[in-house]
């Protein structure tokens, strides 16, 4: 109760959301008269994970690749393949997002990696700060469903062995490929409700010139990809590799990459670090709290409470993980709300591969809504924009994805087909 | 706190007393060793891919060490952040008030943010005295180093929330470290 | 909200555990609390947090020590940097069998171990199974030392395990608990060790399943209590406290059993093979450099000794 009133009391005067949340647990502990350090160590704990490193790394490359030109060959390649659609380069922000999402397993990867790139260059192209922002964060939430998610595997640990993760993995392909799709639509929509530009076809020379101009740029999802998928690194590891072979290319092959943009480079990937770390660091503050408070478990037993048909049982449980994912981090969420809810969701008849979908997507939701959203506050930190500036469009981006996520909820075909086609 | 303020048309004149100058120099040499520790932690990381294929050993520090370092560069970069103004906030409704009131406002919020950075250090301390005689497994090196970037993040918050506060009862306004 | 109440009312002790609600070692604690509430009519009592809701196992241990938590169920793995006595248990093949460990945890050793923890702000309860733990491979099994030579094998952060992978001839990788399954299914690592439970519940049989009974360490878990909390009690509560904890043990180690046997007919089921070793002898001979690297003070020494002596 005062960690809600406090939170809400603080974010409204308008102070920084990670001071905001933490401010609000400190009060929270000294109301309880628990040790104040308590909060701290979470903090610590929740910044000190290792598989987190791929946020710097996926930052820092995507900002030499920005500073050393890489990116501006990689968006003429864009513009010249698919610039002549009405808001051409969100529509490509969006494949290139999804596909990336299969690198990089996690939507915040995902964000930082594509976002660094796409956002600033959207914005030179006279896309609106806003519409960059959302396109790149709701597109990057395909990240979760794709085949390296470590989220899916937080899953499979948090259900007890009643999902396969094999099946699991054969499970999102088609819900990913769902969600591009109704993306693509939010994404057009919006283009052309705006009015945003289509240029000229520049004609097949052109376009073969500067595809072959950023196809070493391109490479790194290749090298990535392969990298992760042939066993030789892990994704973390791959970040790492990424950053080397950023490094590589805009000093040796392109000769680009001054000592100055160099500096200006990993000045901003240690800020954007700063900010979103301190985030993660703090969220895992507030988590401990409603841990201690035991927010989810009194859930599960409100909700046994108020109905017993599965539609609303369905509809109820998606409501919920949604709200406690506008607060908790996608890890959390799923290792706090499975116990609860699977056998809730067992009981009227859901799968344990198609429940873990659905919470995946839900998770995924969360990341993108204020007050704790992950992925949303590293496109705003990327964009140079408020969250709040960025909620003004938000409306089509989030309907796409709740059309997304009612289809995979009722229609079980559309995370079970594929996965009974390849196990059975 | 908000980034519009970058934007703004007419900037009020940089603040230029010694505290101005010192937490210059201190976010300065701040960015420069985060920076330094940003390229560790990507070496690091590289290496064990490298160790793994090339010399047929696995470094067993690299994991422990990589997480470590990452604490350093996250807490200066977030104390950087406070200074030049880099965080996310809500745009709250302090855009609706009058310029003397949202000074106030100003005032009272970066004073909470100094508040928060002083409870950083000072708990920063205690946990790090706590975990003193422990090692880091694999690294060898007390668990107390996991702490120390919170006890040096907190004091710099606490010095650029000051030095934001005596700028905005000048009417000055801080210029960022690093853009 | 009205979904935030206050926690758990004062005279329940807060318990954290990092394993699910139905866990073993999550229902021994709720009986330790039950014993309680039933002894003292409800003036005492203990409220389980499982799943990790109060952090990791590192976690627990720095909160159990400034008091913001009263007790927590932990392995001995994350303890033995800071109570060193704790590493005798997790030594490999320190124990000969489950009954040789019962025997020397439920006995005097045990109970020395237990009370070191006292200098580190804790008060040590009881020792729980956790089932002896074996390694699991993608490609053969690993019946002898030879088979497992140069392999890339997966460990805990813990000198301890990485010390004994390497003395094993293989290439310790340490890794997080949830990047292990898409490392073995892509080969990253060659294999990963855990008892049967984790090897189910994580669902690793699935990308190794070769599960080698090497039986290497059988690292107990351990139930502990705060120090700070603990002299706030009365002596008389302090003894009923350690009374219950000792009391759980039965009931934990048959809950143990059934969960162990549970989850091997889970994997067997789904194609796992379970495949003895050779030659036990010669992964024991490889442990000298271990157990003279860490067994490396007179207390420690004499701590083994002790154990190799329990019949
Ligand atoms: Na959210
Ligand atoms: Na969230």
């Amino acid at each position: 109760m005062i960690l809600s009133i406090t939170f809400f009391g603080f974010l409204i005067l308008g102070i920084p959301v990670a001071f905001a949340i933490g401010l609000s647990a400190l009060c929270t502990i000294l109301y309880e008269g628990l040790p104040v350090a308590v909060v701290f160590q979470q903090m610590m704990s929740g910044m000190n994970v290792f598989s987190f490193l791929a946020i710097p790394f996926f930052v820092f490359s995507g900002e030499l690749m920005l500073h050393g030109g890489v990116a501006d060959k990689i968006v003429a390649a864009a513009k010249s393949m698919v610039g002549h659609i009405r808001g051409g380069l969100g529509m490509s922000n969006v494949v290139a997002c999804t596909l990336f999402g299969g690198v990089a397993g996690s939507p915040v990867a995902d964000v930082s990696a594509m976002g660094a790139v796409m956002i600033p260059m959207m914005k030179r192209e006279g896309y609106h700060a806003d519409y960059a922002v959302n396109v790149t964060t709701h597109a990057a939430l395909v990240g979760a469903l794709m085949p390296t998610s470590h989220n899916m595997i937080i899953y499979a640990l948090a259900a007890g062995g009643k999902a396969s993760i094999g099946a699991l993995i054969a499970a999102g392909l088609m819900p990913a490929l769902l969600l591009m799709v109704c993306n693509l639509g939010a994404a057009y929509y919006v283009a052309v409700k705006r009015g945003y530009p289509k240029g000229s076809f520049p004609g097949w020379d052109i376009l073969l010139h500067s595809f072959a101009a950023a196809l070493p740029g391109m490479l790194i999802v290749v090298i990535i990809l392969a990298g992760i998928t042939s066993g030789v690194f892990t994704a973390t590891e791959s970040a790492s590799v990424a950053v080397i072979y950023a490094l590589l290319l805009t000093t040796l092959v392109y000769r680009t990459l001054t000592l100055e943009k160099f500096l200006a480079a990993a000045a901003k990937t240690v800020k954007t670090t700063g900010v979103v770390l301190l985030l993660i660091g703090v969220s895992t503050m507030f988590q401990y709290l409603m841990g201690l408070y035991e927010v989810a478990d009194m859930t599960g037993e409100l909700l046994a409470g108020i109905s017993s048909n599965p539609i609303v049982i369905f509809l109820l449980i998606n409501i919920i993980l949604f709200l406690l994912g506008t607060f908790m981090d996608m890890a959390s969420t799923i290792l706090i709300c499975t116990p609860i809810f699977l056998p809730i969701a067992m009981t009227y008849g859901m799968d344990p591969v198609q429940f873990g979908i659905v919470m995946l997507i839900n998770c995924a939701l969360g990341l993108n809504t204020p007050p704790v959203g992950t992925t949303q506050f590293i496109g705003c930190a990327i964009g140079g924009v408020s969250v709040g500036e960025v909620m003004r469009s938000i409306t089509p981006f989030y309907g796409a994805l709740f059309v997304a996520l009612l289809l995979v909820t009722y229609v079980p075909a559309f995370s079970l087909w594929l996965p009974r086609l390849l196990m059975n | 706190m908000d980034i519009e303020l970058q934007a703004m048309d007419v900037s009020p004149p940089h603040s230029a007393g010694w505290l101005t100058r010192m937490n210059a120099a201190l976010a300065r040499t701040g960015m420069y060793v985060a920076i330094i520790g940003l390229m560790a932690i990507v070496a690091v990381v590289f290496y064990q891919v490298f160790g793994r294929y090339v010399l047929n050993n696995s470094p067993t520090w690299a994991e422990s060490l990589a997480i470590v370092l990452v604490l350093y560069v996250t807490l200066i970069g977030a104390a950087v952040g406070v200074r030049d103004a880099g965080h996310i906030g809500l745009e709250s409704l302090l855009v609706m008030l009058s310029d003397s009131a949202r000074r106030k406002m100003d005032i009272f919020i970066y004073a909470l943010v100094g508040i928060f950075g002083g409870c950083m250090a000072y708990n920063g301390w205690v946990l790090g005295s706590s975990v003193m005689s422990y090692t880091i497994p694999n690294l060898h090196i007390s668990e107390a180093v996991r702490y120390v970037p919170l006890v040096l993040s907190g004091v710099l918050i606490v010095l650029f929330s000051i030095e934001h506060i005596v700028a905005i009862l000048r009417g000055e306004e801080v210029k960022p470290s690093w853009n | 909200a009205p979904m935030l109440s206050a926690p758990a009312a004062a005279r329940d002790f807060r318990s954290a555990d990092i394993h699910p609600t139905d866990y073993p070692t999550v229902e021994a604690a709720r009986y330790v609390g039950k014993l309680l509430a039933e002894r003292t009519n409800g003036r005492l009592g203990i409220k389980v947090f499982p799943n990790g809701a109060l952090g990791n196992e590192k976690d627990t241990i720095e909160q159990l020590k400034i008091g913001a938590l009263e007790m927590m169920r932990i392995n001995v793995a994350p303890l033995n940097n800071v109570v060193p006595e704790t590493m005798v248990t997790a030594l490999p093949f320190i124990f000969r069998d489950t009954g040789h460990m019962r025997r020397v945890l439920d006995g005097p050793v045990g109970d020395e171990i237990l009370a070191a923890m006292e200098s580190q702000g804790m008060v040590g309860l009881a020792f729980y199974d956790s089932g002896s733990r074996n390694m699991y491979s993608a490609a053969k099994p690993y019946k002898t030392l030879a088979d497992m030579k140069g392999a890339k094998i997966r460990v805990q952060q813990s000198d301890l395990f990485v010390a004994m992978i390497q003395a094993l001839g293989a290439n310790a990788t340490p890794m997080p608990f949830g990047e292990v399954y898409t490392a073995l299914k892509t080969g990253i690592v060659d294999a990963a060790e855990n008892n049967y439970p984790s090897y189910e519940s994580s669902r690793h049989f699935e990308a190794a399943k070769y599960y080698t009974l090497t039986e290497h360490a059988m690292a107990p878990e351990v139930l502990v209590f705060s120090k700070v909390a603990w002299d706030r009690l009365s002596k008389d509560d302090q003894a009923l406290v350690r009374k219950a904890a000792k009391e759980s043990v039965p009931y934990m180690r048959k809950l143990w059993e059934e969960r162990e046997q549970k989850s091997k007919d889970v994997v067997v089921k789904a194609g796992a093979q379970i495949v003895e070793v050779t030659n036990k002898q010669e992964f024991i001979d490889a442990m000298k450099p271990v157990y003279d690297k860490f067994a490396n003070t007179p207390k420690l020494q004499s701590l083994v000794q002790r154990v190799q002596e329990t019949k």
